[in-house]
């Protein structure tokens, strides 16, 4: 418990720092960064339940992709600025460095373990966020026509 | 409404949108919502993760086409937000052709924190990364020095005006014997924990996720682009890190 509480509030600053790196507009950042721990905190929840890692990521992606949408109406702010720090704590740059380490180290087997695991991840994360975004649209779309009829 | 000052406009917020690491889809969105407001109905635009063509029919039946290069891209943040707000007021109406040009030039040269300030990023990604791939209080102290020789190492290549792929092989270098001698000095801190939490900051974990996003979303080109990109700047680090880890090992465990 105390190692989640731990660990979310690590990603919380973590997150934070990599604003000033990847130049997240200053009023948005101290929501940005509590994207990435809400996403750390889903992560850890579902991983502790369903030791998968993949299924942790999906399910970390989909939450904070969904509020990401909902961050962006209310603040009139792309989708893009919450949405890259809240996924940056669970994206696999780890795994792909490691992949392309153990490739040029000719470890075959640890490079292709490592290579499932960031096109696992990787696709899960994507898919999470194509999902949302296709949905978001989906209901913008009916918001409009709404707004035609009447 | 001047056609040449219009597309300039148009081009230009992709560029900047692009260059800052948006995804294709998104300019091509803004793009086409700025060319629909302004009433061109038979505009044409294609975006390429390495450039942007645009093409229009001008009201004297005059086809109008301008491309553009993109050679560089990293991640800007700040500047899709300020040209996303740009083109959401020139659709809103409350902005003409030329205040478009005009504030899109202050945009793409928007900056927000000092380089101070991204170097103290650097050092608290590197630090604050640690306990997430299972690091305790001293790998944390580890991390953040080695995220100060990150920095520093950062400093240098901009200095020098390093291409991309050096950079970041000469930071993981950087990084990795670093890591490994504080290894060697203090037991109780992990370097393998240190090399990957100070690396955070220049592996390409968005950009792969943004490449596969690219390609559900139908922009084959873009996401074969990007995977690429993502492949070889993975590739530098590692090469970065292999290199350092030899270099360190060469030198006999100096520390030792």
């Amino acid at each position: 418990m105390t190692d989640t509480v731990i660990q979310v509030a690590c990603a919380f600053f973590a997150v934070l720092m990599f604003a000033a790196v990847l130049e997240v507009p200053r009023k948005q950042k101290p929501l940005a960064a509590l994207c990435g721990a809400i996403a750390w905190w889903s992560y850890l929840m579902i991983y502790n339940f369903s030791h998968s890692s993949l299924r942790a990521a999906f399910v970390s992606t989909l939450v904070v992709a969904v509020i990401s949408h909902r961050l962006a109406r209310i603040r009139k702010a792309p989708v893009t600025v919450f949405l890259i720090p809240g996924i940056l704590p669970a994206v696999p740059g780890a795994a792909i460095y490691r992949c392309v380490y153990y490739l040029i180290r000719n470890n075959s087997y640890a490079t292709t373990y490592y290579l499932t695991q960031t096109l696992q991840i990787a696709g899960a994360m994507a898919m999470a966020i194509f999902i949302t975004d296709s949905f978001s649209r989906l209901f913008q779309l009916r918001h409009e026509n709404r707004g035609k009829r009447l | 409404m001047d056609e040449r000052k219009l597309l300039r406009a148009v081009v230009t917020a992709g560029e900047i949108m692009l260059v800052s690491g948006a995804e294709v889809h998104r300019v091509e969105d803004t793009m086409n919502y700025m060319l629909a407001h302004a009433g061109c109905e038979t505009a044409e635009t294609v975006v390429y993760t390495t450039g942007i063509l645009v093409s229009l029919i001008t009201a004297s039946h005059e086809p109008l086409t301008f491309v553009k290069r993109i050679s560089e891209r990293s991640t800007n943040i700040n500047r899709i937000y300020l040209v996303n707000d740009i083109s959401r007021r020139f659709c809103a109406g409350t902005l003409t052709v030329d205040e478009v040009l005009a504030e899109l030039e202050k945009a793409s040269r928007a900056v927000q924190y000092s380089r101070l300030a991204k170097s103290a990023g650097i050092v608290g990604v590197a630090a604050f990364f640690s306990p997430i791939f299972g690091g305790g209080v001293p790998d944390f102290a580890g991390a953040a020095l080695v995220g100060v020789f990150l920095a520093l190492a950062n400093r240098i290549s901009i200095r020098f005006k390093l291409n991309d792929f050096c950079a970041n092989a000469f930071g993981a270098l950087v990084a990795a014997f670093s890591a490994s001698a504080l290894g060697d000095l203090f037991p109780m801190m992990q370097s393998d924990v240190m090399i990957i939490s100070s690396i955070m900051t220049l592996v390409p974990g968005v950009t792969f996720t943004t490449a596969i996003r690219d390609t559900l979303n139908g922009d084959y080109m873009a996401g074969a682009a990007r995977m690429t990109e993502a492949v070889v700047v993975a590739l530098a680090v590692a090469a970065g890190v292999g290199s350092g880890l030899f270099l360190y090992q060469m030198m006999g465990g100096a520390m030792r």
